[in-house]
């Protein structure tokens, strides 16, 4: 074990110390995961920009209205063209003006016309819904106000309290919403969470296949060769060899994980699952990158092939383009890769609070894959290592 | 003396081409071995059954009296080999490969690190022992090259070529490294086309050619074996004539004859004869103002056996 350990170790060192991999393991993974999440996040909050000409009570009373909204992101602008220019320019999703003397008017009994300004597309008819529910809210007391004053003879500021405290005590109605149907993506799933997932099942692998031509330039360089010369079996030399591809893919993974963790909050669900997952796909890497290092004897040619086999197979498997989002024979294509079975392993933990249990038949199928690929990959080792 | 390796009979071939037919050798503890022959003469073949990294298809290879098989990591502890390639990670530091090899070769933790000093001091890197090998010259390579089959103390050290594509410097370097093991007790066998550093290394030398060892033997006996002679040329002023009758007639002299300026004389063994043959030629009366010795190289032994020069 001791020697297989030195053997993993020197290739995990020799990976660390390359310099090319300080981007392609450690910067660029976590800049694509960044870029990913700022494109297609889903949890940020739609903006809503109000200017208020109208200094009255009710304007006052509306704004506050809409910024009590925890789902809005309010800001106050001092003019109306700057509002106009902010939705324009998509810094807020739409905007409501409040045109002087609105309170007096509203309270007077006339007819009041708000602004609602939004871009034709996005969200502006959801945020129109939302802003005018608010207005609604605010105004209602006020209709019964005035008909209370009228009919009853009070003043109209008495009439606005009673109806606003009858309003607030009010039963309520509520809207019972059922969903049909399962969301592709459920609204809790993170802006980071499905991009990591996909960038690690990505990498992990890219990177255990780069690993193979450091496995090439032992063989070339003759270093494997003289470690059969030391009181080294050439089994424990092959399961020293593998267990450093693994060991590299490990360390690409868990430094995905931690990473996106630690800056993104990415959820990974279940850490074991996680883990098992994370283990079993490194020990697919690790086998496909050890039959490459002991098929090619060109480093150059098996780093350029590894690219092109890494990053196929991976949209291919769904690491650019979400599987869900795939025709159901191009799923089923999908599912001859590990990277699918990786990536559904994830989507059970993560996307619908899966446990260990639950992920057995992805881990059986990965298991299966890093099986066949590591015996593969080590008779092929073998054979070359005591081929005269 | 006890033989640390003894080879008998190997035979490999690859599909029709026999590229070691019968090799045997014995090296003792102590002894420098040289395999001299050029390039596909069958050393590199010979070495690697010898190290347990090739099977013979006859014969046997035994190392401190066990057998080397390819499938037996018995032995291998005996052995030290330092490759014709520079086998070490480029990309490691020099004290990183040496801890690598050492931890193959099962060294615990504590006899490792001593080691490792003592090999980094013997070999002239202590001072560069955490810098990257792909930032050291080719003969600091090969001396870490080097270093790595010593590590272990091996019995058996074999060297392959280890001055290939060296400079001057390194070489000698290299060269002075191996002559300070045989005072080591270690058995070293050396490979090499270099006909200078056999003779200067190594006490018994086999020329091989084709897969076979032509001749086996001190570099004396090689030579006497195929008849070469020392020539020693004697300057000097007086009767040319009488000073080569004069030495002619020593036993050991094998034949004498005036030439420029003084007389050349053919002998077995130029150092046991010149003290005589010197007095003998003072008595005619001759002034000797000069004395050459050139001894029979290896080259000539070779093209003798072999019928082509050792760079062909």
């Amino acid at each position: 074990m001791r020697k297989i350990l030195a053997i993993a170790g020197s290739n995990v060192r020799r990976m660390l110390r390359e310099r090319s991999n300080i981007f392609f393991v450690f910067i660029f993974p976590i800049a694509l995961i960044l870029l990913i999440g700022a494109q297609f996040g889903g949890d940020f909050d739609p903006g809503v920009g109000i200017h208020q000409e109208d200094e009255g009570p009710l304007a006052a009373a509306i704004t506050e209205e809409i910024q009590s909204d925890d789902s809005l992101a309010v800001t106050i602008f001092e003019t109306r063209d700057e509002l106009l220019d902010a939705v324009e320019r998509g810094t807020v999703q739409a905007g409501l003006f409040i045109p002087a003397g609105a309170s007096g008017r509203a309270e007077a009994g006339e007819q009041v016309e708000l602004g609602f300004v939004a871009r034709p597309d996005g969200a502006g008819p959801q945020l129109q819904s939302v802003v005018s529910a608010g207005v609604a809210r605010v105004m209602t007391p006020v209709g019964a106000a005035q008909f209370g004053a009228e009919k009853a003879g009070a003043s109209f500021d008495e009439a606005l309290e009673v109806a606003r405290s009858q309003t607030d005590a009010a039963p309520g109605l509520d809207v019972e919403t059922i969903a049909v149907g399962e969301a592709l993506f459920p609204t809790t799933l993170g802006r980071f969470d499905l991009g990591a997932a996909q960038q690690l099942v990505l990498f992990t692998f890219l990177t255990a296949l780069a690993g193979s031509a450091a496995l090439i330039l032992s063989r070339k360089l003759g270093i494997s060769r003289r470690m059969l010369s030391t009181p080294t079996s050439t089994g424990t030399i092959v399961g020293g060899e593998g267990a450093g591809r693994w060991a590299v893919a490990m360390v690409q993974g868990l430094y995905i994980v931690i990473v996106t963790y630690l800056l993104f909050r990415v959820d990974w669900g279940d850490p074991w699952g996680a883990l098992l997952i994370l283990v079993a796909f490194s020990a697919v890497g690790a086998g496909a990158g050890m039959l490459m290092g002991a098929t090619f004897k060109n480093d150059q040619q098996a780093g350029g092939i590894g690219v092109v086999l890494s990053l196929g197979l991976a949209a291919l498997g769904g690491c650019m383009l979400p599987i869900e989002l795939f025709s159901p024979a191009m799923t089923r294509v999908a599912h001859l890769t590990p990277h699918a079975w990786a990536l559904d392993g994830f989507a059970e933990l993560v996307r619908r609070d899966g446990t260990v249990a639950d992920i057995l038949p992805e881990l059986g199928v990965l298991v299966v894959y890093a099986t066949v690929l590591l015996l593969l990959a080590s008779w092929r080792l073998r054979a070359v290592l005591t081929r005269p | 003396m006890t033989a640390v390796l003894a080879a008998q009979g190997l035979i490999k071939s690859f599909g029709d081409l026999i590229a070691v037919n019968g090799v045997s050798f014995e090296i003792a503890e102590g002894e420098t071995f040289g395999l001299l022959g050029p390039n596909g003469a069958g050393k590199t073949t010979s070495i690697s059954m010898v190290a347990g990294l090739l099977e013979p298809d006859n014969g046997t290879v035994h190392v401190a009296g066990t057998q080397i098989r390819t499938n037996s990591t018995n032995g291998r502890s005996d052995i030290g080999l330092v490759p014709q390639e520079i086998a070490i990670y480029p990309d490691l530091t020099a004290t990183e490969n040496l801890r690598f090899f050492g931890r193959l070769y099962d060294m615990p933790g504590e006899t490792l690190d001593k080691r490792v000093e003592e090999v980094l001091e013997v070999i002239g890197l202590s001072e560069r022992q955490d810098d990257l090998v792909s930032e050291f010259s080719g003969g600091m390579q090969r001396r870490l090259n080097i270093g790595i089959g010593l590590l272990h103390r091996p019995r058996l050290l074999i060297l392959d070529e280890p001055t290939v594509g060296v400079d001057p410097q390194s070489r000698n370097a290299i060269l002075e490294s191996v002559e300070d093991l045989s005072g080591e007790g270690i058995a070293v066998l050396y490979t090499t086309h270099y006909m200078e550093e056999a003779e200067r290394l190594c006490d018994r030398v086999a020329i091989i050619d084709e897969g076979v060892i032509k001749a086996e033997g001190t570099r004396r006996e090689l030579v006497s074996l195929v008849g070469e002679k020392d020539r020693i040329r004697v300057t000097v002023t007086g009767d040319l004539v009488e000073v080569a009758r004069v030495a002619s007639e020593l036993p050991a002299v094998h034949e004498a004859s005036p030439a420029d300026s003084g007389v050349d004389v053919l002998a077995n063994d130029a150092s046991s004869v010149l003290p005589e043959l010197l007095s003998r030629v003072a008595a005619t009366g001759a002034n000797v103002t000069g004395v050459a010795v050139s001894e029979p190289n290896l080259e000539a032994v070779f093209l003798h056996l072999t019928g082509k020069a050792l760079r062909d």
